[in-house]
């Protein structure tokens, strides 16, 4: 196989050769002639191309960790490679000799002393050893890991674009994402271009379904429709982007990845408080606080100089882990799954670091240690609780999980009157005496009782007197109860919340095989992984214990390139689907090779200069590559890696739901608030124990709130969600799966949510497509026709016309059903479902019960469409 | 029971599918597994974990040890608790507690089974008693996480996801891997649907729990009002205007939406019938003590029988009733009362329809208990225990009638041919044909499996 490939240009490597997948694939092994530069050999890339086949191929007895390294030779550190083996037979790596190389005469051995060994179960593909020789004969160069080196992100010029005159090009050649892209498109093949931009019902149905998880009405589609311009759509982005459902939109998302749940996760999975920490997301998104910000509010919200209560509650982050409180739970054993959980979410939000590895032994793969490990534990040695629960509300819901406190959902703090406290005391004054005197009667008569009651009989009590004490108590339980009247007045929601209160941070050792039961380990303090960037602490302050507001800061130092990356690869598969690097979780030694990685730098370094989110994911949804049509064109571009067309992803579990209520006009678009509980089968929570519990659905409005809200059972989530894979959050989920189940259809068909859904989006289309009221008679009964209401719930549910097949197939339904109900006496109980609804109030619709059967099971099957619950 | 309708006729499922066969129905990746061959010849084709929630004490049950009841009343020696995990007696005086009840030999084998259990003493020569288990984690919802995981960290497959990812499944209407779960004894074990979930393996390899009271699987029913037809009619349309949808944008995920629900409407319709004993005999209902759907481990026993004839691969049993830190004797009487005679009677029933022979039962909690005293209650408890447990298997290319392993003369310490639960696992794959070591999958860049890093296949107990 003989390879060529244009030099290297000034501005850009030649990343074009995108994946050793790619060449192992034999994709490319005819000579690519292109319009640029030189032709020549590949100049191999180290942490492109032999990285990952050393990381999955030999590093499990040649990695970074010591305990299960095989002959001392280390081939995840350069040094490594020259280093004389302790066989004496020479070095694994000569720079530029493969026949002296002795790794590359066992690789390509084919006797029994091949590398990697046979039973090791991971041989090398001819393609593979041919790379690694070619890497050694141009002289073995070793290359930083391209998620730790620093961030490099020129935009191309747009003078240094290959040329062309497609219309596409010209387009493309407006943003700098676009410019990446077509960059590395055209240096692949000038005949590969992108699809058309989508047509604008399908680009508002986007945008909808990706800034804010909600469906357009009808009517905003219509505006789009009638002006699809640029303009139009940059004003409609930033629409988007400044709603509340936004911000809910986001907050699902962060909730996956800091896994946060209602209720405790181990054992009896008990509730306990952390909705007001839901709230604080929600409005650090809503306001679009810098991410660094956010971030450190949450990891230290505790640790700032007077921190507010709205800190004090974002630092319930460090709260939000599984914990125990089984009877018999041992203490030290419970602290260090909760260090170790920690380390897991801590590593894996911010650092796409598959940490948890290293709890038991150095990582295999990745330069991680497990004093790294447990170093990086010490930062949150600090913080308030027990390990085990004995004594502390055991078997209860909800549980108390100390330090928690009664907190006023962030959402609603800037409600509060400035003069709030002296309204309170104001009230308070004109109704203290009054309660001082009812007081003191309640003290005077139960002491004249027992005078009365004693052997003496005397009843007769001189005038008592309330003690201060006395007074001060009445007076602050008068003032608790004033707070909590006026707070219900001015709607303004408050609760228990956990939150992180510091204490002297707890002694951490290193445990050997991550046994807790084994104190011999080195006690370690905190320190950041000895790979990444080395924390710089503030002058004056070197020495001191690094805290975790001195871990805040270090992710967002300028040369840590690890959380902007993370960050900017996350924005982007919001928008895209898909990572720029795949696994959106592991950004080590197995995560894959971004398939663009100066664009992913290039909006790391965006997302560096202010921490914007918000502007970043603007910029994203606004080029091209975001506004072009899904359609898939067979044969070009397979794996969809050079952007030449958008992807189709099936929505998440909660859009899936919000979807059904928000077409049907059942919706309740109240913001935050304690969870809700939305109707689930009877006895789902049987399994459940300590306490035992039964599931209370939530009454009138909670029903209709959006997914976000749902309560959130780690043991028992929700049938539904789970059926739309929604993660059960007890450890980080920054990408979720998407599956296809007969569950998931057997929950879109028959759930009482949806059916209630589809009746609700039934009677909505009848009255939204009524005659007009007469003007001379209003008594002239309003009419409605099935086709036209047919037509509105189409349009409701699905943003466009039905075409002339789905018309009349959906009316053929209509009327077939309306039949079946006619001679169906229990057609009527449809009307039963989930929350009834009144016999009468059909009535005053002008409908038959079987009229509204047949329109609801049309609704249904809308509802069920594959169009319905897929982004276009 | 609701108006709602259950079931759907074989005439509505035929015109349901009417151009469609079951082969592109059920291909490579719904039914099939990943593995086109297996790795050794498989003696199991399906496993029933019986499992016993709350850990049944192993000195009451298997594990026979007249040193111990010498010992009774006696402190313990402090050379076999030093420096070992405690549960509730965190701190407490330590004091042997020897068995409660007589053992016995049974059987041609002689196999040493204690009186709490006469049903399973009933079929000693069938059974291999395995007395050295360890497991790592004291408190239950961590030890249940590694008997079904292999690990105590949250996000893996268990075991049955495994199975299926590895085998599929070989019924067509029903799920691969099915959990049912019975309550009784002293306050149930809460169970959670981590125990059968499929972690980072695709969910549909995710156990699904049936209840044998109650609708037996979510939403399965019509919904009030809706006739079998009225749904029919809607199922229809839905194929149809995706199949349109399909014409037009030709993405495959329409197609594989069709079939699923396809796949949703035969469940709808098989389950009635796999839930209706009524075709079984008088006979057959008294021997598992089973009195029709009642949620009970009799009524379970029974219905696993009748799923792994349907094709299920992977039945889990919970009873959740057997954590006796108090009033052990009265807690035993109560549980081996649910629990003896149906698990005895699903062996005896799977043997005599030759179904034994590659099906693989196996009979265990997450852990054992102390061999010392626990006092909570009335009468004499006893606490968790890890260091050594036991369990039994029968069926699917196990020896028959042999006792294996052995723990310390106080039933403490697993001492003899120690059977971790990782290497009870990997024994249960090899049984079924497959490498523990060879099926893996690819998570967060590392290649999982089962048994993790460990696992030994337990070649003497298989036949």
């Amino acid at each position: 196989m003989k390879l060529f490939v244009v030099g290297e240009s000034r501005i850009l490597p030649p990343t074009w050769l995108l994946s050793l997948g790619l060449l192992s694939l034999g994709l490319l092994s005819a000579p690519v002639n292109i319009a640029l530069g030189q032709v020549g050999e590949v100049s191999i890339q180290f942490a492109r191309d032999i990285q990952p086949i050393l990381s999955e191929h030999c590093f499990a007895c040649h990695g970074p960790d010591p305990e299960s390294r095989e002959a001392g030779l280390r081939l995840d550190d350069p040094e490594g490679w020259g280093t004389e083996l302790e066989s004496g037979e020479g070095v694994a790596f000569h720079a530029g000799a493969p026949d002296s190389s002795v790794a590359v005469s066992r690789i390509e051995s084919e006797d029994s002393d091949v590398m990697p060994p046979a039973d090791f179960g991971k041989p090398l593909d001819d393609a593979q050893k041919q790379l690694l020789r070619r890497w050694v004969k141009q002289g073995a160069k070793w290359q930083q890991h391209w998620a730790y080196a620093p961030l490099q992100g020129e935009v191309p010029a747009v003078d240094a674009l290959p040329a062309g005159d497609d219309e596409w090009i010209e387009r493309w050649s407006v943003t700098p994402i676009d410019r990446f892209l077509m960059r590395q498109m055209r240096l692949a093949d000038l005949d590969l271009r992108p699809n058309p931009k989508a047509d604008p019902v399908t680009l508002i149905r986007r945008l909808y379904f990706d800034l804010t998880g909600l469906p357009p009405s009808p009517e905003a589609v219509d505006r789009f429709v009638s002006d699809p311009t640029p303009a139009a759509y940059v004003q409609l982005v930033d629409q988007l982007l400044a709603s509340p459902a936004h911000a809910e939109h986001m907050t699902r998302y962060w909730l996956d990845w800091v896994r946060f749940a209602d209720t405790v996760g181990y054992h009896g999975d008990q509730d306990h408080a952390a909705w007001p920490y839901r709230d604080y997301v929600l409005k650090s998104f809503a306001d679009n606080l810098p991410f660094d910000q956010f971030t450190t509010e949450q990891l230290a919200g505790d640790l700032l100089p007077e921190p507010t209560e709205d800190q004090l509650i974002a630092s319930a982050y460090n709260r939000l882990l599984q914990t125990t409180h089984e009877g018999g739970a041992q203490d030290l054993e419970y602290r260090e799954k909760y260090l170790a959980d920690r380390v897991r979410n801590f590593s894996e939000v911010w650092l796409a670091s598959t940490m948890g590895c290293a709890q038991c032994h150095d990582h295999k793969y990745d330069p991680l240690t497990q004093d790294d490990f447990y170093s990086l534990g010490a930062f949150f040695a600090d913080i308030d609780e027990r390990g085990s629960y004995d004594g502390a509300a055991p078997n209860a819901v909800p549980t108390l999980r100390h330090p928690q406190k009664e907190v006023l959902s962030p959402l609603d703090r800037d409600r509060l009157p400035d003069d709030f406290s002296q309204q309170i005391e104001t009230r308070l004054a004109e109704r203290l005496p009054a309660e001082l005197e009812r007081e003191r009667r309640g003290k005077q008569k139960k002491l004249e009782e027992k005078a009365e009651s004693s052997e003496a009989g005397d009843s007769k009590v001189a005038e008592v007197k309330l003690t201060s004490k006395e007074v001060q108590r009445i007076e602050s339980q008068l003032r608790a109860r004033i707070q909590k009247e006026r707070y219900a007045e001015l709607e303004i929601r408050t609760g228990q919340c956990m939150y992180t209160r510091a204490v002297e941070p707890r002694e951490v050792r290193l445990l050997p095989r991550g046994d807790w039961l084994d104190r011999s380990g080195p006690v370690v303090q905190p320190r950041t992984p000895g790979s990444m960037p080395p924390m710089e602490l503030p002058v004056g302050t070197e020495g001191k214990r690094a805290n975790r507001l001195d871990l805040a800061r270090w992710l967002f130092q300028d040369d840590n390139p690890l959380p902007p990356r993370v960050m900017a690869n996350r924005l982007w598969a919001i928008a895209f689907h898909k990572g720029i690097s795949s696994n959106l979780g592991d950004f080590g030694f197995q995560g894959q090779w971004p398939s663009h990685p100066q664009l992913l730098d290039y909006l790391a370094m965006r997302l560096q200069q202010s921490w914007d989110l918000r502007s970043v994911l603007r910029e994203i949804v606004l080029s091209e590559a975001y506004q072009q049509e899904s359609t898939v064109v067979a044969g070009r571009d397979p794996g969809n890696r050079f952007y030449t067309r958008q992807l189709r992803p099936r929505l998440a579990a909660e859009a899936i739901r919000d979807n059904a209520l928000a077409v049907s006009g059942l919706l309740v678009p109240e913001i935050g608030g304690p969870s809700v509980k939305p109707y689930q089968p009877a006895g789902y929570y049987r399994s459940l124990n300590f306490p035992m519990r039964k599931y209370h659905a939530s009454k009138g409005q909670d029903l209709y709130r959006r997914g976000l809200y749902m309560h959130w059972q780690r043991q028992f989530l929700h049938p539904m969600l789970k059926a739309f894979d929604a993660p059960t959050r007890e450890e980080c989920t920054a990408e979720r799966a998407i599956s296809n189940t007969p569950s998931a259809s057997l929950v879109l068909l028959n759930a009482p949510e949806f059916v209630e859904a589809a009746r609700a989006l039934a009677l909505r289309s009848v009255r939204e497509t009524r005659s007009p009221p007469s003007e001379k008679n209003a008594e002239v009964k309003r009419s409605w026709e099935a086709a036209r209401a047919i037509e509105r719930m189409f349009r409701l549910t699905l943003s466009r016309q039905p075409d002339e097949t789905e018309e009349k197939r959906l009316l053929q339904l209509y009327q077939a059903q309306l039949e079946m109900a006619q001679s169906d006496d229990e057609a009527a109980r449809l009307l039963e479902v989930a929350t009834p609804i009144a016999a009468e109030r059909l009535e005053e619709e002008h409908l038959t019960v079987n009229q509204l059967f047949a329109l609801t099971q049309v609704a249904r099957v809308l509802l069920n469409l594959d169009e319905t619950i897929t982004r276009y | 029971m609701q108006a709602g309708s259950l079931s759907l006729g074989s005439a509505a499922l035929s015109q349901m599918l009417p151009s469609m066969s079951l082969a592109s129905l059920t291909g490579q990746q719904e039914t099939g597994g990943v593995l086109s061959q297996l790795h050794f010849p498989a003696k199991a084709k399906r496993v029933i974990f019986l499992c016993m929630a709350g850990g049944p004490s192993h000195l009451e049950t298997f594990d026979y040890k007249p040193e111990l009841e010498r010992l009774n009343g006696q402190p313990m020696p402090e050379s076999f608790t030093k420096g070992q995990p405690i549960a509730q007696l965190q701190g407490k005086k330590l004091i042997c507690q020897g068995a409660l009840k007589k053992f016995r030999p049974h059987g041609e084998s002689g196999q040493m089974i204690c009186d709490y259990l006469p049903n399973i003493a009933s079929i000693a020569d069938d059974i291999c008693i395995v007395r050295s288990l360890q497991t790592d984690q004291i408190n239950h919802d961590p030890a249940h996480t590694v008997m079904n995981t292999g690990t105590s960290i949250s996000g893996r497959p268990s075991m049955g996801s495994w199975v299926t990812y590895g085998l599929g499944s070989e019924s067509e209407n029903l799920p691969g891997f099915v959990v049912l779960t019975s309550v009784g004894g002293r306050n149930p074990q809460p169970i959670a649907s981590r125990q059968w979930h499929s972690g980072f393996l695709p969910s549909k390899y995710q156990g699904v729990e049936f209840y044998s009271n109650g609708d037996p699987v979510h939403y399965v029913r019509n919904p009030q009002g809706i006739s079998e037809t009225a749904q029919q009619d809607v199922m229809q349309a839905i194929g149809d205007l995706n199949r349109h949808r399909f014409e037009s944008i030709a993405n495959p995920e329409i197609e594989a939406r069709v079939a699923q629900y396809e796949l949703a409407f035969r469940m709808q319709s098989s389950i009635p019938e796999l839930m209706d004993f009524s075709d079984e005999s008088a006979d057959t209902l008294e021997s598992y003590g089973a009195k029709g759907m009642d949620g009970s481990f009799a009524a379970n026993c029974l219905l696993a029988r009748r799923m792994v004839e349907r094709g299920v691969r992977f039945v889990q049993l919970y009873h959740r009733g057997w954590d006796h830190h108090g009033d052990l004797d009265k807690y035993m009487n109560i549980c081996c009362g649910h629990c003896d005679q149906p698990s005895a009677a699903l062996i005896k029933d799977l043997k005599q329809r030759g179904l034994l022979e590659d099906t693989l039962v196996i009979w265990g909690g997450e852990f054992g208990r102390t061999p010392m005293f626990q006092g909570k209650g009335a009468s004499a408890g006893r606490d968790h225990h890890i260091r050594g447990f036991s369990m039994f298997m029968a069926g699917g290319g196990i020896k028959p009638g042999i006792t294996y392993g052995a723990t310390d003369e106080l039933g403490y310490n697993a001492v003899d041919n120690v059977v971790h639960v990782n290497d009870l696992h990997a024994t249960m794959l090899a049984l079924m044909g497959i490498d523990h070591k060879q099926l893996t999958y690819r998570f967060q860049g590392r290649d999982f499996r089962l048994t993790d890093v460990a696992g030994r296949i337990v070649k003497e107990i298989i036949a």
